[in-house]
């Protein structure tokens, strides 16, 4: 006997089916609507909140400004430019959600990281087994090197390269005996190391390494274990411990018995005018130099013009807050060097990634508006950036120019210790 | 039961088609940080010690795998095997100490511990990576000549974790509903009566504690391999305040209210957050109202409203103790 259909089985069959065919329906379009005119996603992996969110808002503003530019000359390959940030809150652990986050669910094909160096260290497994290109702008050595992978870039420097670009001249101009002073975690700990390698190489002695609590208020104990025949003192602390730090030790008098030069981190987001000159007479490592007069031409003005900030401390023109300049700049240059690489390769759809890769390896990018901070290449080996990088000196509170190093002269110091560019894709 | 059980196991295939990929990652992390919740669910709903210590187990879990690939050179079991084990020892040591004390005195040594362990890992670089932490690359799970399978694989991860989540929670089931979860409680409720009737009530709880910390530290090498990466961050103590909410909000003292305290939260976080990076607001929000309207939580209340419908009128009023597993 037939069996009858009843209105509420009716129902039922149809909702099913529906269902069915919904679902089906979202898998097949899903490719079919996966065509190459449609826009192309970029993930900014930012620190917005958390301990470095006063880098990390320059960050965003230097990302949203390059996504501007490079959309207003017709995006990259014909393809309009979607920036998708995440904020990765400074935390490793939301980093890393965040930037599965950005890739699966935003659908990043690219990303520009973080610049907070356990960040963009959790991140780098995920986006390679994610197959998806990560731009570190953080220092930690190991992201293109012991811990790196054919996925992972940048075009600035790290705790190695600043080490190589600045401690031969250093050590030639400052003085033979040094000591370091560091904030002790993973970016003080690794400023010492590669400084040390560094100055021991260019005929310098290491007196004195002082690790320094994070939470240290009062330096006195730690500046009192300097010796008195230390003629160099490499401090190293960012945020508030710097801070706390170059009041103390002026107050205490070292700046008048010794030399003192530290990265460009240890002043970054901070104008020397701010400290009431307490950083005066240090010396500072940059690579994209605070004052407009240090590389002055039409490009870096122009950053500077449309970051809305003034040519001396690259602080916010109307506002207070200082950019974090010699990193912030890469928030801007990776998006170049992508639009470049990808331009390259003729890459359309993400199967196309290991052409970008090979185009990324031993890149060159010229002096120009998409590269302010000057001509560079991305190092083949090692994935890591090479550029003219500069020694500055705080004099009436502005970060002055005493030499600039050739990118030339950093290759020449700095060898390949990892070779990334053999690992499998 | 069957619902939920059926739609654990069909996840790989049906959120990918419903959602997207990325919300079968988020549940493969709801049911780690679940069985971490659960380490605290242990101690706080069955033995009625309140513990800030489980992100040092859970910490522990998770170094113990990536000191064990990255600087060891371990392969997956053996790896996972160490951070379980280390996470035990640490649970133990830990343990002789803190539970000898009770309430607020327990809970700040808890504390302590985790703080000292924190700021250890943070400068031992050389050892831990200091705040940046340790990424390794994944070793195969199983290798069966040319085949492997390994967390590589999407569908492979979130089955591994779901089996090794299943396994613990049924562990755990088994260990309440025996007569030491019955001492557990007996514990809890009045620690004074139970050593009178003959329980060791020092031993109750040191087993209780290295237990929670065995649950902790398989979730935290669950989620080292999950993550690539261990780092110091999960080992502070505002992490295992995080596992504390999730246990309240869901329901402590029953098997499954760390899991919907976990659910709740994590896909708040995940739907709200990219809109908004001040979720935190609303998971303190709601954990105040839950704790002054549903103080047994959120399965309680579920388990309140199911006991008022299916009791005789008559029994209503007198169905307001507090329930606890089995």
């Amino acid at each position: 006997m037939a069996k009858r259909i009843s209105r509420r089985s009716f129902l039922e069959c149809a909702l099913a089916g529906g269902a069915a065919a919904g679902t089906a329906n979202l898998r097949i379009m899903k490719d079919a609507f996966a065509q190459t005119s449609k826009p192309l996603v970029i993930g900014h992996h930012c620190d917005m909140t958390g301990v470095i969110s006063s880098w990390g808002v320059w960050h965003d503003k230097a990302a949203r400004a390059a996504v501007d530019i490079i959309n207003q000359g017709g995006g990259i390959a014909g393809r309009k430019v979607e920036l998708a940030t995440e904020d990765t809150e400074s935390n490793p652990a939301s980093g890393a959600r965040k930037l599965r986050n950005l890739i699966q669910r935003a659908n990043a094909e690219f990303v520009i990281g973080s610049v907070h160096s356990g960040v963009m260290l959790a991140a780098i497994p995920i986006a390679s087994e994610l197959k998806t290109i990560y731009f570190s702008t953080g220092e930690a050595t190991e992201a293109t090197g012991s811990k790196g992978t054919r996925y992972s870039f940048r075009t600035g420097t790290d705790t190695y390269s600043i080490a190589a670009a600045s401690m031969p001249w250093c050590v030639e101009n400052f003085g033979k005996v040094w000591s370091i002073i560091y904030a002790d975690y993973a970016w003080g700990q690794s400023t010492n190391q590669e400084s040390r390698a560094f100055i021991e190489k260019a005929g310098g002695k290491i007196i004195n390494s002082i690790a320094v609590p994070l939470d240290t208020k009062d330096f006195v104990p730690y500046l009192a274990q300097i010796s008195a025949d230390t003629e160099v003192l490499l401090p190293a602390f960012i945020g508030s411990l710097s801070l706390g730090f170059y009041t103390q030790a002026k107050s205490m008098g070292l700046d008048k018995k010794m030399k003192m030069f530290s990265s460009s981190a240890s002043i970054e987001s901070i104008a020397p005018d701010d400290i009431q000159g307490a950083a005066e007479g240090v010396y500072f490592f940059e690579n994209f130099p605070r004052m407009l007069s240090s590389k002055n031409d039409e490009y870096h003005k122009e950053f500077n013009k449309r970051l809305n900030i003034d040519d001396v401390d690259a602080r916010q023109i109307g506002g207070q807050a200082v950019m974090d300049k010699s990193h912030c700049w890469q928030a801007w240059e990776d998006l170049f060097a992508l639009k470049q690489a990808i331009e390259k390769a003729g890459y359309k759809t993400r199967k196309d990634v290991e052409g970008v890769i090979q185009a990324l390896e031993g890149m060159e990018m010229k002096n120009s508006l998409g590269h302010p901070q000057g001509d560079k290449m991305i190092r083949k080996e090692d994935h890591v950036g090479i550029m003219d990088c500069y020694i500055s000196r705080v004099t009436n509170g502005k970060l002055a120019l005493q030499k600039r190093i050739p990118k030339e002269d950093l290759l020449k110091n700095m060898p390949v210790r990892h070779n990334l560019s053999t690992m499998p894709v | 039961m069957i619902v939920f059980a059926a739609f654990l196991l069909t996840v790989p295939w049906t959120i990918p088609a419903l959602i997207n990929d990325f919300w079968v990652s988020v549940i493969a992390e709801i049911l780690i940080w679940s069985l971490f919740a659960a380490s605290t669910n242990l101690l706080f709903g069955y033995v009625g010690l309140l513990s800030f210590g489980q992100a040092l187990f859970f910490g522990f879990g998770m170094y113990g795998v990536g000191i064990g690939i990255d600087q060891l050179g371990l392969s997956f079991w053996p790896a996972f095997g160490l951070g379980v084990a280390a996470a035990m020892a640490m649970a133990l040591v830990s343990g002789i100490f803190a539970v000898r004390l009770t309430w607020h005195y327990f809970a700040i040594i808890t504390v302590v511990f985790s703080l000292i362990f924190y700021f250890l890992a943070v400068s031992m670089k050389w050892l831990t990576g200091g705040d940046d932490g340790i990424n390794f690359t994944l070793p195969p799970t199983f290798s069966f000549g040319a085949t492997q399978w390994s967390f590589a694989d999407p569908n492979f991860q979130y089955f591994f974790i779901l089996a090794a989540v299943a396994l613990c929670f049924y562990l755990m089931h088994l260990v309440i509903g025996s007569p030491l979860g019955k001492a557990f409680m007996a514990v809890r409720e009045n620690d004074v009566r139970a050593s009178l009737i003959g329980l060791n009530v020092y031993l109750l709880r040191l087993t209780a504690f290295v237990m929670a910390g065995f649950l902790a530290g398989v979730a935290g090498a669950l989620f080292a391999f999950f993550g690539r990466y261990a780092s110091a961050t999960y080992m502070f103590y505002h992490v295992s305040g995080e596992g504390l909410v999730w246990t309240i909000v869901g329901g402590a003292g029953t098997l499954f209210g760390p899991i919907v305290g976990t659910t709740l939260f994590i896909i708040i976080r995940e739907v709200v957050s990219t809109h908004w990076e001040h979720h935190s607001l609303i998971v303190g929000t709601m954990a105040i109202l839950v704790v002054i309207f549903a103080p047994k939580g959120l399965v309680g209340l579920w388990r309140d409203i199911l006991d008022r419908a299916m009791a005789p009128r008559a029994e209503r009023a007198v169905s307001t103790e507090v329930r606890t597993e089995p």
